[in-house]
């Protein structure tokens, strides 16, 4: 059994309009140490997967179907109080935006010292603050930089502290959602190797959440391909980009630049993504698929396995 | 009212091809110094080097990458060539007349000719204009066309840029579009007055895969249809391998590496652009690609003042002359610039020869 195992899970949001369907049916498992990218367009439902892990989600949404468990735990099941227990001890989150996610008038070393003390008060304040200074250590923060405000650090360093923060109580899942999005490459680089090796070091699971196709194979085993709420495809990410089976697939690797190989066209995909509210007939990649067939818009595709790692969600794959 | 020379059926216009050696703008030793504020006191505070010495030139519908890192220069430099800052030293001249001194009618005129789309479609537009009244507002202030031509000319301009139906998407406002949608408005906005230069400050830098590839293929179409050249600003090598036909690269104000871009790409000469590449996640065909470890980690001190700017982080630095000696921005045989003393093949310096001279000037 996985480490944390995701299981036919639906996630909606009230909406005046209706219920918004922002995940449905999703499903995968992630072992200790393992990585695996969620991948897709802004608006497909990889976010939310994340805030529904971490019992996050706004008031408006909630786990409408499926389950979480984590360490053979269903975490779906458990109230507040339990689940703020286990929230940053068991399963912690990188935020999108690191500037937003410190507290602009509190020193970043204390954020991180009343963090640990929030799960563990016995500590006391001084033991606490010895830890952060080997979490500074650990992400390639200057110790002496602890008692500085949130301004007074560089992009690179806020992500590194947010990185120090989620991994101060030693979780056994990191969510990292969109980590080195605002980051220029050379600071990326630097930040997804140390990761790679904190990963490696303390044997964490990663749900690394991104729309940068090429990040997620840079640093992750497996990967699964989000459209519209559904995982359209999933698999190990060497498979599924060397012979990717979906059409949302292939069109989302032809629409991004290459560094290597010959300079080839890029194909935009055309049109939008369709909205999540009521209910949908067939394929909800029909309208955008360069390669549609005629029952697609009837009958919806089901996720079918087509090898032992890979998994597709089309008909026609 | 003017042919925006887009036909969807039928034949298009051939692009126009004047002779490409004319430079529409050139930069001639542009530098530009903030200073950053002093303390409590008011006393002056540091000088802060955004730009040193930029020479730069852009050729009739070339579309040309300026590359870089966050605060390396590149967006002031593409605000200085809109008017957006005034440099501080060195010229900026536009189809061969100096800018800075204008004024008047003449100001107005340069405004005409250089426009400039940023990178975030969601502040760029004003919320509470519809699309019309946005798209239109630079006709308006530059009294390109009489009002009654307007409408129209806003209508095929969005449908120059993809938005289309064109009439539908004219009345609606900034909130009920996605960030892909609106950026092809602030192009559509930048382009309707048929600038010479357009400059485009990290334009797909929000948005997501997908809506950057449509991005990518209007500002070629806008190229191929209006012979704009363009100046793409932006972080991303894949980007601007993808677009471009030279691509510069910056880091801390200084001009490291300018060239023909797919030979800056496949056969980088400057450590700093070798670190870029290194950098870029890669994947796909991507076992061609050479590592080249140009990047120091952790950075050496040392190198202030008369050295080369990269020397504290570049692993092929020779200690002693590079700390001391500034290389010079210098053209190779093929044409091609480079600012490194080892950028032309030269070998592996010795121990010391701090006192020999640069090759090659």
């Amino acid at each position: 059994m996985a480490l944390l195992e995701v299981n036919h899970l639906s996630i909606g949001y009230q909406t005046p309009k209706g219920l918004l369907k922002a995940v449905d049916d999703v499903s995968f498992a992630v072992d200790a140490g393992q990585s695996l990218g969620l991948v897709g367009e802004s608006g497909c439902g990889k976010t939310t997967i994340g805030m529904a892990l971490m019992g996050l989600l706004p008031p408006n949404g909630s786990i409408v179907g499926g389950n979480v468990v984590l360490d053979g735990q269903d975490l779906s099941g458990l109230g507040e109080d339990a689940l703020r227990q286990r929230r940053w001890r068991d399963i912690a989150m990188i935020f999108q935006a690191a500037m937003n996610a410190l507290n602009p008038v509190q020193r970043v070393g204390e954020q991180i010292a009343e963090a640990i003390l929030t799960h563990k008060p016995e500590l006391g304040r001084e033991e606490a603050l010895r830890q952060v200074e080997g979490l500074y250590q650990l992400v390639g923060l200057p110790v002496g930089r602890l008692h500085d405000y949130p301004h007074q650090y560089s992009g690179g360093m806020k992500q590194r502290a947010v990185i120090a923060m989620a991994l101060a109580l030693n979780p056994k899942v990191i969510i990292a959602d969109e980590p080195t999005t605002a980051l220029d490459v050379i600071v990326q680089d630097q930040i997804l190797k140390e990761t790679r090796e904190l990963q490696k070091e303390f044997n964490i699971a990663i749900i690394f959440i991104s729309h940068d196709i090429s990040i997620v194979s840079e640093v992750c085993e497996m990967i699964g391909v989000m459209y519209a709420g559904q995982m359209v495809e999933r698999g190990a990410v060497g498979e599924v980009f060397r012979n990717p089976r979906h059409p949302y697939t292939k069109a989302l690797l032809n629409s991004f630049p290459a560094l290597g190989g010959p300079r080839r066209p890029l194909k935009p995909i055309p049109g939008e993504p369709p909205l999540l509210i009521g209910h949908r007939f067939g394929c909800r990649f029909c309208d955008r698929c360069p390669v549609p067939a005629a029952s697609c818009k009837l009958e919806p595709p089901e996720l079918v396995q087509v090898s032992e790692t890979h998994f597709v969600r089309c008909d026609n794959a | 009212m003017p042919d925006l020379r887009l036909t969807d059926n039928g034949q298009p216009r051939p692009a126009p091809t004047p002779p490409i050696t004319t430079p529409v703008m050139e930069l001639v030793g542009i530098s530009k110094f903030y200073q950053s504020r002093g303390g409590v006191f008011g006393g002056s505070g540091e000088r802060v080097t955004a730009l040193n010495q930029v020479s730069l030139d852009f050729r009739r519908g070339e579309i040309f990458g300026l590359v870089g890192e966050s605060g390396s220069g590149k967006t002031t430099c593409g605000r200085l060539m809109v008017g957006l800052e005034r440099a501080d030293a060195g010229q900026l001249v536009l189809e061969g007349r100096e800018i800075t001194a204008l004024r008047g009618k003449d100001l107005r005129d340069f405004r005409r000719k250089v426009q400039i789309i940023f990178q975030d479609p969601y502040q760029s537009l004003n919320p509470q204009l519809s699309i019309l009244d946005s798209v239109a507002e630079p006709l308006i202030t530059s009294q390109a066309c009489p009002a009654s031509e307007r409408e129209g000319r806003v209508l095929a301009t969005l449908k120059a840029v993809g938005l289309s139906p064109a009439e539908d998407f004219a009345y609606r406002f900034p909130h009920q579009l996605s960030g892909g949608q609106r950026q092809r408005v602030a192009i559509a906005r930048a382009m309707i007055i048929e600038p010479r230069l357009l400059v485009a400050d990290e334009p797909t830098s929000m948005l997501d895969a997908s809506y950057s590839a449509q991005i990518f293929d209007i500002l070629l179409k806008v190229r191929e249809n209006f012979g704009t050249t363009i100046v793409l600003i932006t972080h991303s090598l894949a980007a601007a391998r993808y677009l471009c036909d030279r691509i510069a690269v910056i880091y801390r104000g200084h001009l490291m590496e300018l060239g023909q871009a797919e030979r800056v790409i496949t056969q980088p000469r400057h450590p700093y652009t070798q670190a870029l590449i290194d950098a870029t996640p890669k994947f796909g065909d991507c076992g061609e690609v050479p590592r080249y470890n140009a990047l120091l980690a952790p950075e050496r001190q040392g190198g202030e003042g008369a050295g080369c700017v990269f020397f504290r982080r570049c692993a092929r630095a020779h200690l002693t002359r590079c700390s001391r000696q500034a290389p010079v921005w210098r053209r190779l045989e093929d044409g091609d610039m480079v600012a490194c003393h080892y950028a032309d093949g030269a070998p592996d310096p010795g121990p010391d020869i701090a006192a020999c001279p640069a090759p090659g000037l």
